[in-house]
């Protein structure tokens, strides 16, 4: 609420002086190129780490769960715990492992004859680098909620068409896979959600928006606009858009979800 | 189909696939992995190629714990994490116990706002928080960093919620009709009920909030109240290149949840997927 009416003044976030300046900060942010940057970047993060939210977590699962055991168990612990490593430490164990020169990567890259990579000063490789990087804990996370969604699963009918004579694979491909459809359209849609906040970290850490503004995301310039420019009215339109805009994608993809919702 | 040749396909495939198991993991893990290495290796060898730290040292811990207030650092952690903790369960057992006793006819519309504060980003509300925060003199204090990481406490009001309605109403009708006032049927008969979904609660908010990043980063910069994750970047700037003590500062930063993740993982996961699926 507060953000709202932040939205339309202008302001340091500091000193008594504000007035209002009603829609000004909004046609700012429409006008001037960043903020439409920023969102087509975040809408490139999401593209970036989509399989990694919805067809690797889901093909993990579904490995876990046809041979249930001890095995299986522990590599379920072990794959989730990208969730519950602290953030700034991953990200720094990144950027030492691709650090443009004596990190491992472009060692054992320079040892192979391959061509050596600034896989997070440039412009052209820092995005997908910080998009991989986030994409760990979406594997971790999913993996999880697809497991949960195939314990669900009857049983009954996967025994029938093994008797039936179906091989391991026509019973994933054709009985599990479509029963998943249901998650796999929340997944895509909690990609959505959290790719923008789950990336700030990672940006925040690694690269702070650059090279170029090229890993910059929405949430980064709401940041930016607000703490570093210190203009709290243009950072909270910003908030109020990215609100907006979640907001709308929840309505329009409501339908899709309730279709494709487990009984 | 003849037993003999199905045997060794199925060997086969079950190579396959701890193969791919393995490697996925080994892919997932290994820059924290080769960090924790190299969190050993005595200064100038930190960036070898050499995957195990020949010789192994403990120098880079010694000066981060040494030079550093890394101690204090991860005791603000904790008393942060702690904190806020514990302020999610008490708001959100309050508020959900008040949802499911004292049902009202504007409950679909409060219910529906919580609901909505669900989905708002949390990077949506921090300039009304820093604002609340620095007007009220609370930049740098505990209060500061704390109290406003309970606005994404709505999880954990409709989680418990969701747990009070399934227990009998006959049960607490019972209580009542005994004379138990409502904090005593809270106390002695939702309390007991619950305990499996507040320690849910409580494993997926203090290991959120120890991570947390953002919100320390703005209002609590200085080493007295700051987080450990903050500081791994304080120690950073200060430091320059000096990787090996900072490696070693942020395998302490993450080590606690790690080790506290593998004497309970299965309840730890168990409680992100309740919270996950609301």
């Amino acid at each position: 609420m507060f953000t709202g009416v932040l939205s339309l003044l202008e302001w340091d976030l500091t000193s008594p002086d504000r007035s209002f300046v009603g829609l000004d900060n909004y046609r700012r942010l429409a006008e001037e190129p960043e903020f439409p940057h920023a969102l087509t970047r975040t809408g490139l993060y999401v593209l970036a780490m989509l399989p990694f939210a919805t067809v690797v977590p889901m093909a993990l699962a579904v490995m876990l769960w046809k041979r249930p055991g001890r095995a299986s168990d522990t590599y379920r612990s072990l794959l989730f715990l990208p969730v519950v490593l602290a953030p700034v430490a991953t990200a720094l164990a990144w950027r030492f492992i691709l650090d443009p020169l004596g990190g491992v990567v472009n060692l054992t890259l320079g040892g192979l004859g391959l061509p050596e990579q600034d896989w997070l000063g440039d412009p052209d490789t820092a995005l997908w680098a910080i998009s991989l990087i986030t994409a760990g804990k979406f594997v971790a996370l999913n993996m999880l909620l697809y497991g949960a969604a195939l314990a669900s699963l009857d049983g009954r009918a996967l025994d029938a068409a093994r008797v039936d004579g179906a091989t391991e694979w026509e019973i994933t491909r054709h009985l599990v896979v479509p029963q998943l459809t249901g998650t796999t359209v929340l997944m895509s849609f909690l990609c959505v959600v959290f790719a923008g906040q789950w990336t700030f970290t990672n940006i925040a850490v690694l690269t702070q928006g650059g090279p170029d503004n090229s890993t910059d995301n929405a949430y980064l310039r709401l940041y930016t606009y607000a703490f570093v420019f210190f203009d709290a009215g243009t950072g909270a339109a910003a908030a109020v858009a990215i609100v907006v805009l979640l907001t709308v994608l929840f309505a329009v993809s409501a339908p899709l979800r309730r279709r494709h919702a487990r009984p | 189909m003849p037993g003999h040749d199905r045997r060794p396909r199925a060997t086969a495939a079950a190579v396959t696939r701890h193969a791919v198991l393995i490697l996925t993991v080994f892919g997932m893990l290994f820059p924290m992995l080769w960090a924790l290495s190299a969190s050993f290796k005595p200064g100038s060898d930190v960036y070898g190629a050499s995957p195990l730290p020949m010789p192994a040292t403990l120098e880079n811990y010694r000066y981060a714990l040494g030079e550093f207030p890394v101690a204090r650092l991860l005791l603000n952690t904790f008393v942060t994490a702690a904190g806020v903790t514990v302020l999610h369960l008490a708001a959100g057992l309050l508020a959900a116990w008040s949802f499911v006793r004292f049902a009202h006819r504007g409950q679909r519309v409060v219910l529906g706002l919580v609901t909505v504060a669900l989905v708002v980003p949390p990077q949506a509300l921090i300039i009304p928080h820093f604002l609340m925060v620095a007007r009220l003199g609370q930049r740098d204090t505990f209060v500061g960093l704390i109290v406003p990481q309970l606005a994404t406490c709505a999880l954990a009001v409709l989680l418990l919620r969701e747990h009070i309605r399934a227990i009998p109403p006959t049960l607490i009708g019972a209580a009542t009709l005994d004379g138990a006032t409502h904090a005593e049927t809270l106390r002695r008969v939702v309390l007991p009920l619950l305990r499996g979904a507040l320690g849910a609660v409580a494993i997926v908010v203090f290991i959120t909030t120890w991570n947390e990043y953002l919100w320390p980063v703005l209002v609590a910069p200085s080493p007295e109240h700051t987080t450990i994750q903050v500081g791994l970047q304080m120690f950073e700037t200060q430091e320059g290149p000096e990787h090996g003590p900072l490696l070693a500062a942020a395998m302490l930063a993450t080590m606690p949840v790690v080790a506290v993740y593998f004497l309970a993982s299965r309840r730890i996961a168990d409680a992100f997927l309740q919270s996950g699926l609301r």
